[in-house]
């Protein structure tokens, strides 16, 4: 796919992230709108185009996308459920440029909007009562902790790359307004280590928490952003996904990502490569996930990520800096509006509004997504997106 | 309660996803049954509705030895449902001899003896008194 650059992404919102705030996917997605028209200065009719994420604390409801019209008084011409998971913000982006270039609509909305430490209302079903949950594999700690003994298996595991990774992030969301204020503390080394085991040989301090919270972002042409006068402006460059990676494969090696697939592509569109990346905004369930994907993006060789991890200055001020808002780890897990997480604090270091955790020369991000968690292999969706200024 | 000291866990509802009553009627009779694809010849697991081969359902139910060896590992050490004294539960992906993985507990397992590459043979646990699941112990 050439390269185009004809739509940009012109705003960004956000609210904090807490804990069983009480509130509901509906009106943290309420806050997040007003948010938007606010600092874009639109009239919410200007938004004809909405993409939601399907969240954990709406899993039962299948109305979900069109209720969501109902409640923040939007009438779209094209409406998108994103059901992808951690996935679902990013590709809502994909998917919003396709339908802006098809002419479907102009303005497209993408947002993220969960409250699961308030409400749990999923229900994952499937093969799961009969083949997963009798023993014990009952949500992503179990299969991370399988997934990280793998990987120790075949590469060694250095346990100070995931601390500095946790501690790095941790100093990041120090510096975050919109991070749990709980994790809004130093983190230091020797607590890490001596966090808790919650899945062998998963740690506690690995691990992200459910929060409550919600995010947006605005996609328009070019032309239209300038009509409107949003004079900031990101242009996503580059983007492809993968579910089910080598899915025919009962003997795929898992420490094996889908990302292994989808860097080559992404990097060839935007006609980078790993080392063009100025900020690294990973979707980081678990600490181990971000070692993964920088192997399997191609910062680093496959096994050699701990050791990469160790050589890399990964603080905002950095030469890689990872996750500069504290991440899904140390700013909370909005449910699964944590894809928007990521992708949010790249467009805000790419417009210069980040502050004090500000990176100098943001001219490009990589961001991605992680949607999913199968039986016994690696997770299912696998979404990157390259941003350029 | 199981009429041990143990606490029953969920049975779950056979059949709800595909037909997998060949799976259970195999635990019935002492055996581990999984589908196996009649055109690539190959096993898979859990049941699906195709082959995951072929797109197809050229699917039949086949008996596996229950030998294999551990492929990944973990100890579950946080409570959910089910796991109601069964904390720290081992846990593995059995890579099977015919070619196929399975998650199941490794039982009567020290966690510092569950590692990947260990041998391990077939095993039965109870879910209640009248419901028995395919788990594994050190061969």
């Amino acid at each position: 796919m050439k390269k185009k650059r004809d739509i940009v992404i012109a705003g960004y919102a956000e609210t904090k992230i807490d804990y069983k705030t009480g509130r509901s996917a509906y009106d943290l997605a309420g806050e997040v709108l007003e948010q938007m028209l606010v600092r874009t200065k639109l009239d919410k009719s200007a938004i004809d185009g909405l993409s939601v994420t399907l969240p954990l604390s709406e899993g039962s409801n299948p109305f979900f996308a069109a209720y969501v019209c109902e409640a923040l008084g939007l009438t779209p011409s094209w409406l998108n459920l994103g059901a992808l998971g951690g996935c679902s913000a990013t590709s809502g982006v994909a998917r919003a440029m396709a339908a802006i270039r098809d002419g479907m609509c102009e303005t497209v909305l993408v947002l993220s909007a969960d409250a699961p430490s308030s409400d749990w209302r999923s229900n994952y079903g499937a093969y799961r009562p009969e083949f997963q949950d009798p023993p014990g594999v009952q949500g992503p700690p179990a299969t991370f902790g399988l997934l990280m003994s793998r990987y120790i298996h075949q590469y060694g595991l250095k346990p100070e790359a995931l601390g500095k990774i946790a501690i790095t992030q941790r100093e990041h969301a120090l510096l975050n307004d919109n991070a749990y204020p709980k994790f809004r503390k130093p983190l230091t080394m020797e607590e890490y280590l001596s966090s808790r085991i919650i899945a062998d040989p998963l740690r506690l301090l690995d691990s992200v928490m459910f929060c409550d919270g919600a995010n947006a972002v605005l996609v328009t042409t070019e032309k239209k952003a300038e009509r409107l006068g949003l004079d900031k402006v990101v242009y996503p460059t580059a983007y492809a996904e993968i579910t089910n990676y080598k899915g025919d494969d009962p003997l795929a090696d898992i420490t094996e990502s889908g990302f292994a697939k989808i860097g080559p592509r992404v990097f060839e569109q935007a006609g980078l490569k790993p080392s063009d990346i100025r900020m690294f905004h990973p979707y980081d369930d678990f600490t181990i996930a971000v070692v993964m994907q920088l192997e399997d993006l191609g910062f680093c060789e496959k096994g050699k990520g701990c050791d990469f991890v160790l050589q890399t200055d990964l603080s905002y001020k950095g030469t890689l800096p990872l996750n500069t808002g504290g991440g899904q780890i140390s700013a909370g897990q909005p449910g699964l509006a944590s894809g928007g997480l990521n992708l949010v604090e790249a467009v805000r270091q790419m417009f210069g509004e980040a502050g004090a955790r500000q990176v100098s020369d943001p001219r490009n991000a990589l961001v991605t997504g992680i949607g999913v968690i199968p039986y016994g292999r690696n997770w299912s969706t696998s979404c990157a997106m390259i941003l350029e200024a | 309660m199981a009429g041990n000291d143990k606490p029953s866990r969920p049975v779950p509802r056979i059949g709800s996803y595909v037909d997998s009553r060949p799976f259970w009627e195999g635990i019935a009779q002492g055996k581990l049954v999984l589908q196996y694809c009649t055109e690539s010849k190959r096993f898979q697991h859990y049941p699906r509705p195709v082959s995951i081969y072929t797109g197809r359902r050229t699917l039949e139910w086949r008996e596996v030895s229950g030998n294999g060896t551990i492929y990944a590992c973990t100890v579950v050490r946080i409570p959910g449902p089910g796991l109601d004294g069964r904390l720290p539960l081992p846990v593995a992906t059995v890579e099977l001899d015919e070619g196929v993985r399975i998650i199941a507990n490794i039982l009567d397992c020290k966690p510092e003896d569950l590692k990947v590459g260990r041998r391990v043979k077939l095993a039965w646990d109870q879910l209640s008194a009248e419901q028995r699941y395919p788990a594994f112990v050190l061969a």
